[in-house]
């Protein structure tokens, strides 16, 4: 207790301690804490405790020690006196990371982020858009760091980088007087705009002139620094001034305002004189005058610098006192509401407001000759007048009589009228009754419909109608199903309507406009038609290539310029359609339903991965033929992709053939010729030209005939063979194959043996260079085939093997179509000497023939695989063929290595069978064969042992494709 | 076989995310998902009633959802052309699946989750590999010739109906498309456990079970309103009783062999559509979504055995 009484206490004791707790580190006493700065500086020192560090080492000095700064005469830098900074007097400390002005390299504020100037400043900016939380991107965002904040515009910029700086005008530069002259000329423009308003501009154009000359006094004695020179004003000043007279554009009467009134204040008019009141117009020494146009001055007269000169006390009011600067301060100031740049308009000008009428408080706007609702009735003088000028329109006497008198006249029963109208119009008195029941009963019903009843669509009312008797609801119902009968008549032939040719698209061709309003009504679907229509309207002079770009044209032309009304018909169904429908509804639910199950199946190949993800081998080891994959090229929708659909899409694009084979001979020549043809149809010497026929004679053999004519061969026994053995299993095939891949390899000997008469297939490899070196497309179907060497030629699969299976058992060979065209040998061109229906009946059959039909999907047919009439075209390429090879230079002859591509390209395709073209080919080889046969070799045979293993295998593989479908 | 009996509410859950567009339970049945009007799906606990977790990012009302196999992830489909693959812990999206040219209106896992079959309003049946990070789908059957209404799959076979009035098996195993044609529209598609036979839900109100193997209609089930709704059916977990929404407001019982209503659930005395639900995989317990609510529905003694 003693103790406690001894010791004084300050503060507040320490907790006391646990017993166990050992104080970690005794605490440090309060003098021995000491702040130091990052270098280990005390920071706070000594007597000056709580004081900032000072000088070198806390002593007041440098290094060096305490020296006063020489003295230094500064008489010669009085100019460039260095600029003081706040830094100049700051410690280091300062300047470092946690002082007062930190210094460091960090972004400008132009250049920084949103964030950090808000911590800089300490400011918020409210942001607009938060980044996302997690967005696919991670780190920041690359847009950000791109779209950096651009403080100057473009313009700005570009007009700093040639040389501009803020503050001063873009043109030529310009001496002190231009300059002043241009500063005091906006001045004035400005004062007399607030003075006077538009019509003092145009005078202070005069004023100016002379007051030019007054300057011109002025600086006479400055004239010294001319070639001092300085940037114009960054922009003149525009003045805009309503125009409130109804004077012409840029014509000043003469003013209105009283000639001695103060003239700056045209609101207060007619004041006495005022002596000092013109203080603004004495400073420039300028007198008021009175000028202008009107004011009796003659045309060659000058105007008069004043007619009347008007005296003021601000004349005699000579002041020593300069009133520049006054004025100067004056236009300084910154003007209050007003933003920079702009100046606030003096003249009370008020804008007239447009001339308002006043209405009375009931009136409502409404058109007179339109009835509120179509329920309402007409009251009885306006529907008179209404109905009158109906059938009065064509104003003549006749029509004074309303249809119902003319009926009455004319003895015509009446006819059931429409129950809207009969309320206008005079009839029975029944008819009357009834329309009048059926008005009130429409009204009823519309108000019951506003009140939530409901209508059914039979016209039946719901209980909800109570005004309705029943005899009369009977009565509407019938009327209203006349009505609908009506309107669906009418509506019918609407949507039956084709759209009419109201947009012209070839207008500038009037024929072929015409051709296009015809296509359009013919209204065809099928391709092979429209040829066929269009062939009939097109002019013979068309050529084939312009018929088939029109028909393409005309088919996309029908397809983009529908008409709206065309339009709207695929969108909208008529109403009779609709009742169908509902007609249809109606009995349907009567019947019983029967859900017949169907089923249908079909090849599925699903992809590898999700077969794997499945667990589940793929079918077939992944060997089903893929589908085209819809999704790898992702369709990019474009409008010209539908522009220029059929037109210009690769697929679409046809080379049209032109050759000059389709000359028909008069009838009567032709069938001669057609004899001719079936009887030896090589030997067919032109009589026209002798030239050729000494060629054609010498080479040609009886055999060529049938390889000629290749739809005309009848099966052949190895065709029957290969037909019979499609269902057989393919061990059994061995022998077919090998009797195929003998004849193959037979024919590869076979032009080396058979040399010294040119054989048919050498010909044809001429002829195919022929066309070749000419760039005609291949026209012949032989041809075709071999020489487009990467045509596929593996058997047809899937889809194909569908749509090309029946036309196979179709083409048998029947007997020989009676060709339709037949060369004249001479005439290579189509001027030939016909008459024009000849012509024109040629020139369809050119279009028939050549034109593909384009409603097929897929790749073309082979053409020896269209039925019946393309073997006509057939049998004339064949003859044209046969041309060709007469016309052969001879000397081609010689070549052979065509000849053996053109049979390894047949050794792949085993399936050729198919074509009967192709069988006769076959067919030469294997009689030519037959004659080379004694001269094969061991090795050949062997070869085509070879070859006949490989087309099994090949087989075996097709076969196997075809379980699968 | 026991006796039916009969199914009572057991709990009703407002799911506050506007009209619920779809329910469903998950893999093994202990939580429920539902599919709100508001772009969002909700995880629930069914017998409590506990709002678990939901899942926001979709940009228009999501049309389905399922769960995978392991519970971990739940795919939904939804009528901004997407699918959106989420992680169920997180309750983050983890993939988005964009390539249908319309909205999405199923979706379904394959048996090990590792492909998610889509079908949408662009009559194209769609199958991710939602494992990888491919954002583009393995593969599309664009067979239908209207909207997809329901997809399911087996460990071979993905079946698929429309509005087309087909139910299409694309069977992977054999690389074939079975094209069974009902002549309906199709509105949904349910498979019974043993995998023969396949319920489609017509838009003519009827019921319709069909075999799988041969493609024969095995029977009618009338009795329900579909009016112009997408009414979902479904099989309950003994493979012996049918259920289906109503337009009228209630859910309808059949017996899968006497093709006869057992029970009329009247879920709500106040109309609206019974349009989706959903049945327990092994209990007696169903998922009913009406309006903006959620009902589950069990017979009661099931629920006390379990208890017990």
């Amino acid at each position: 207790m003693d103790e406690e009484n001894h010791l004084h206490r300050f503060g507040t004791p320490l907790e006391p301690l646990e017993k166990d707790e050992v104080p970690a580190k005794k605490p440090l006493a309060i003098e021995d804490q000491i702040v130091k700065d990052e270098n280990g500086k005390r920071r706070f020192h000594g007597a000056f405790t709580g004081g900032f560090s000072a000088g070198f080492w806390n002593t007041v000095g440098s290094l060096e020690g305490w020296t006063p700064q020489n003295f230094k005469s500064s008489r010669g830098e009085k100019a460039s006196k260095v600029q003081q900074r706040p830094e100049d007097f700051m410690d280091n400390e300062d300047l470092g990371e946690f002082g007062i002005a930190p210094q460091g390299i960090r972004t400008r504020d132009d250049f920084s982020k949103e964030s950090e100037q808000e911590q800089r400043t300490g400011q918020r900016k409210r942001k607009l858009m938060q980044p996302p939380v997690a967005g696919p991107i991670p780190g920041v965002p690359v847009l950000e760091q791109l779209l950096r904040p651009v403080r100057d515009k473009v313009a700005v910029r570009i007009l700093k980088s040639m040389g501009w700086k803020p503050g001063q005008g873009v043109g030529p530069r310009q001496t002190r007087k231009e300059k002043r002259l241009a500063m005091a000329r906006n001045k004035r423009e400005q004062y007399l705009l607030d003075h006077y308003g538009d019509e003092g501009i145009p005078s202070s154009t005069k004023q100016q002139h002379s007051e030019d000359a007054a300057d011109d006094e002025d600086n006479d004695d400055e004239d010294e620094d001319e070639d001092i020179t300085f940037a114009p004003d960054d922009y003149e000043p525009m003045f805009y001034t309503p125009k409130e007279n109804r004077f012409g554009m840029s014509y000043s009467g003469l003013s209105r305002a009283p000639v001695l009134s103060k003239s700056s204040t045209t609101a207060a008019p007619m004041q006495h004189i005022n002596l000092f009141g013109q203080l603004d117009t004495a400073a420039k020494q300028k007198p008021f005058s009175i000028r202008g146009q009107a004011f009796g001055v003659g045309a060659f007269e000058e105007e008069d610098e004043d007619i009347y000169a008007k005296d003021d006390m601000t004349r005699y009011d000579f002041s020593l006192a300069d009133k520049q600067p006054q004025q100067k301060k004056a236009q300084y100031v910154q003007q209050r509401h007003v933003i920079d740049g702009f100046s606030e308009d003096k003249s009370n000008i008020t804008h007239n407001k447009p001339f308002v009428i006043d209405l009375p408080r009931d009136f409502k706007p409404r058109n007179w000759l339109q009835r509120r609702s179509r329920f309402t009735p007409l009251d009885a003088e306006r529907a008179r007048k209404i109905a009158e000028a109906d059938y009065k329109k064509a104003g003549l006497g006749r029509h004074d009589l309303n249809p119902e008198q003319r009926a009455q006249l004319l003895g015509e029963s009446q006819v059931k009228k429409n129950p809207f109208k009969t309320a206008n119009s005079v009839s029975t008195q029944e008819q009357q009754e009834r329309s009048k029941s059926l008005l009130e009963l429409i009204s009823a019903k519309s108000s019951n419909f506003t009140k939530g009843g409901l209508i059914s669509t039979a016209g039946e009312e719901l209980p909800v109608a109570t005004v309705a008797p029943v005899e009369l609801s009977k009565e509407l119902q019938e009327s209203n199903a006349a009505l609908q009968a009506q309107a669906a008549s009418k509506t019918k032939n609407l949507a039956s309507s084709q759209p009419s040719s109201g947009f012209k698209p070839f207008l500038a061709d009037e024929a072929k406009q015409q051709r296009y309003e015809k296509f359009l009504a013919a209204n065809l679907k099928d391709d092979k038609e429209i040829t066929e229509f269009l062939a009939e309207l097109q002019p013979v002079t068309l050529s084939l290539w312009d018929r088939e770009m029109e028909k393409k044209e005309f088919m996309q032309a029908s397809k983009i310029y529908r008409p709206l009304a065309g339009l709207m018909l695929d969108r909208f169904v008529s109403e009779a359609t609709v009742q169908e429908g509902n007609a249809k509804q109606e009995v349907q639910p009567d019947e019983k339903l029967k859900i017949v199950m169907k089923r249908t199946k079909a090849m599925w190949k699903p992809s590898a991965l999700l077969c794997k993800r499945y667990n589940i081998a793929e079918p077939y080891g992944g060997a089903l033929p893929e589908v085209e994959n819809t999704l790898k090229g992702k369709a990019k929708m474009s409008i010209f992709d539908y522009l220029e659909t059929s037109v210009n899409t690769k697929a679409n694009f046809q080379t049209p053939t032109i050759i000059p084979k389709h000359i028909e001979l008069p009838k009567q020549q032709q069938g001669q010729q057609q004899r001719e043809q079936v009887t030896l149809p090589t030997s067919k010497p032109a009589p026209t030209a002798p030239v050729e026929e000494a060629e054609v004679k010498a080479p040609l053999e009886p055999a060529n005939s049938t390889a000629i004519k290749p739809t005309f061969v009848p099966k052949t026994p190895l065709e029957h063979a290969v037909d019979a053995a499609r269902d057989k299993p393919i061990s059994e095939k061995i022998d077919l194959f090998k009797s195929i891949f003998d004849d193959s390899d037979e024919e590869t000997e076979a032009p080396a043996v058979a040399q010294g008469q040119p054989p048919e297939l050498e010909k044809d490899a001429k002829i195919k260079e022929m066309q070749a070196a000419l760039g005609l497309p291949c026209t012949t179907a032989t041809s075709a085939a071999a020489v487009n060497l990467l045509r596929n030629n593996s058997p047809p699969r899937g889809l194909f093997a569908a749509l090309f299976k029946p036309p196979e058992e179709v083409v048998k060979p029947t007997e020989p179509a009676p060709t339709k065209f037949a060369p004249i040998p001479g005439n290579k061109l189509k001027i030939a000497y016909k008459s024009r229906e000849e012509r024109l009946r040629n020139d369809r059959e050119l279009a028939m023939a050549e034109v593909p039909q384009e409603d097929l999907y897929g790749p073309k047919l082979p053409s020896q695989l269209k039925p019946t009439e393309v073997q006509a075209e057939a049998s004339i390429d064949a003859k044209l063929q046969q041309l060709w090879q007469e016309h052969a230079p001879k000397k081609r002859k010689a070549e052979q290595w065509v000849e053996r591509t053109l049979s390894s390209s047949e050794d792949s395709d085993e399936d050729s069978t198919d074509s009967s073209s192709e069988d006769s080919d076959v067919k030469v080889k294997k009689s030519k064969s037959k004659k080379s046969s004694s001269k094969k070799s061991k090795k050949s045979k062997q070869k085509s042992k070879k070859k006949s293993k490989k087309g099994e295998k090949s087989k075996h593989k097709s076969k196997k494709k075809k379980s699968k479908h | 076989m026991p006796a039916f009996l009969n199914f009572n509410c057991s709990k009703t859950i407002d799911c506050k995310q506007g009209a619920v567009r779809a329910v469903r339970y998950n893999v093994d049945g202990s939580y429920c998902l539902s599919c709100g009007s508001d772009k969002k799906i909700k995880l629930w606990n069914p017998v409590s009633g506990l709002l678990l977790k939901t899942y926001g990012g979709h940009a228009d009302e999501v049309t389905d959802v399922a769960g995978s196999c392991d519970s971990s992830y739940i795919v939904s489909s939804s009528l901004d052309k997407s699918i959106i693959y989420w992680d169920v812990a997180t309750g983050a999206p983890v993939r988005r699946l964009r390539s249908h040219a319309g909205g999405v209106r199923c979706v379904c896992f394959n048996e090990d989750s590792s492909i998610a079959i889509s079908g949408g309003r662009d009559n194209a049946i769609m199958c991710w590999d939602i494992r990888t990070r491919r954002l583009d789908p393995v593969q599309v059957m664009k067979d239908a010739k209207d909207c997809i209404t329901a997809v399911l799959t087996n460990d071979h076979k993905i079946f698929a109906s429309s509005l087309d009035g087909c139910v299409r098996h694309y069977d992977i195993r054999v690389g074939e498309l079975t094209c069974d044609e009902v002549g309906q529209p199709i509105t949904y598609l349910a498979q019974t456990k043993d995998e023969q036979c396949l319920l489609v839900g017509c838009q003519d109100n009827t019921l319709r079970l069909l075999d799988c193997e041969s493609g024969g209609l095995l029977s009618e089930y009338k009795g329900h309103q579909s009016a112009d709704y997408h009414i979902e059916c479904g099989i309950l977990a003994d493979d012996a009783h049918l259920v289906s929404g109503s337009s009228d407001g209630d859910a309808y019982i059949w017996d899968l062999l006497e093709t006869k209503v057992l029970q009329r659930i009247r879920i709500c005395d106040n109309g609206g559509v019974v349009h989706s639900l959903a049945t327990h995989p092994k209990r007696q317990e169903m998922l009913f979504a009406r309006r903006r609510d959620m009902y589950v529905f069990s017979t009661d003694l099931q629920i006390e055995e379990e208890q017990l």
